[in-house]
């Protein structure tokens, strides 16, 4: 079954806010502060089940040792928050294939 | 007929229901299918104000509308953008529908109203209609009113 981050962050709570109700400018910082590899996809792209909402390149860290995701999540009345969140290997694989200009930090 | 998506943002302006109703309206004697997509909330408020579904009979959750979208699914986006994640909603449906847009950008404050305007010119080809304005829609109606003479021509 294919990981949908809406129904895990409503039913699990091993996931970490980093940021919440920010602009994306601000949020996309965090990210690029926060993990230690970035990669960047396009908007609409599907992470986790969902689609990235943003203004290009989005970036999605990863964190392969802790096996590790952090992206960003926005809502039309709340803003953009950051969640990283643990998930299988096979999802960071995923976030690779689809990557439009990746590089290490 | 060519089909027309409203994109609709966080309804806590009181400028975005009624102009949203008159875009649909607009846009549909002009000889567009109209489809709103917006967040419950947004929708019940269209719902309030067109009950009997005269300007407005086709409506879609807007994360529905994202799931599924794809390339050149609509002729025309129109999107109201008043707010940060407004910018970002807009961008995105932008690039994935890849079809001519119209962004209506409204802030009363200026710094942000800029911010959003260079969000969008740096990141779309969008054409941009914009205005300080909160509660009175009639800048934006008469903006409105020239940008989409273009459609009808």
């Amino acid at each position: 079954m294919s990981f949908c981050l809406e129904l895990h962050l409503q039913q699990s709570e091993d996931y970490e806010i980093l940021i919440s109700k920010a602009g994306f400018k601000e949020a996309k910082k965090v990210i690029e502060n926060h993990s230690p590899r970035i990669l960047y996809v396009k908007p609409g792209a599907k992470v986790l089940g969902a689609r990235i909402i943003g203004i290009p390149p989005i970036p999605i860290g990863i964190d392969e040792s802790q096996s590790r995701i952090t992206l960003p999540y926005t809502k039309p009345c709340h803003g953009t928050a950051v969640v990283d969140l643990p998930v299988e290997k096979e999802e960071i694989d995923k976030v690779k294939a689809i990557a439009v200009n990746p590089r290490k930090k | 007929m060519k089909k027309a998506l409203i994109l609709l943002g966080c309804p806590e302006s009181p400028s975005q229901t009624p102009l949203a109703l008159y875009t649909a309206h607009k846009l549909t004697k002009i000889g567009f299918e109209v489809t709103v997509a917006s967040t419950p909330s947004a929708s019940k408020l269209l719902e309030v104000s067109d009950s009997e579904g005269f300007y407005v009979n086709k409506k879609i959750d807007l994360e529905l509308c994202l799931e599924d979208l794809e390339e050149k699914e609509y002729d025309l986006l129109v999107g109201f953008v008043h707010k940060d994640a407004a910018v970002s909603y807009f961008v995105t449906f932008y690039h994935i529908l890849n079809t001519r847009s119209i962004a209506i950008v409204f802030e009363k404050d200026s710094d942000l109203l800029e911010k959003f305007l260079n969000d969008l010119k740096e990141n779309t080809d969008a054409t941009l209609i914009s205005a300080r304005a909160y509660h009175n829609p009639t800048p934006l109606r008469v903006k409105i009113d020239k940008a989409f003479k273009v459609l009808e021509d």
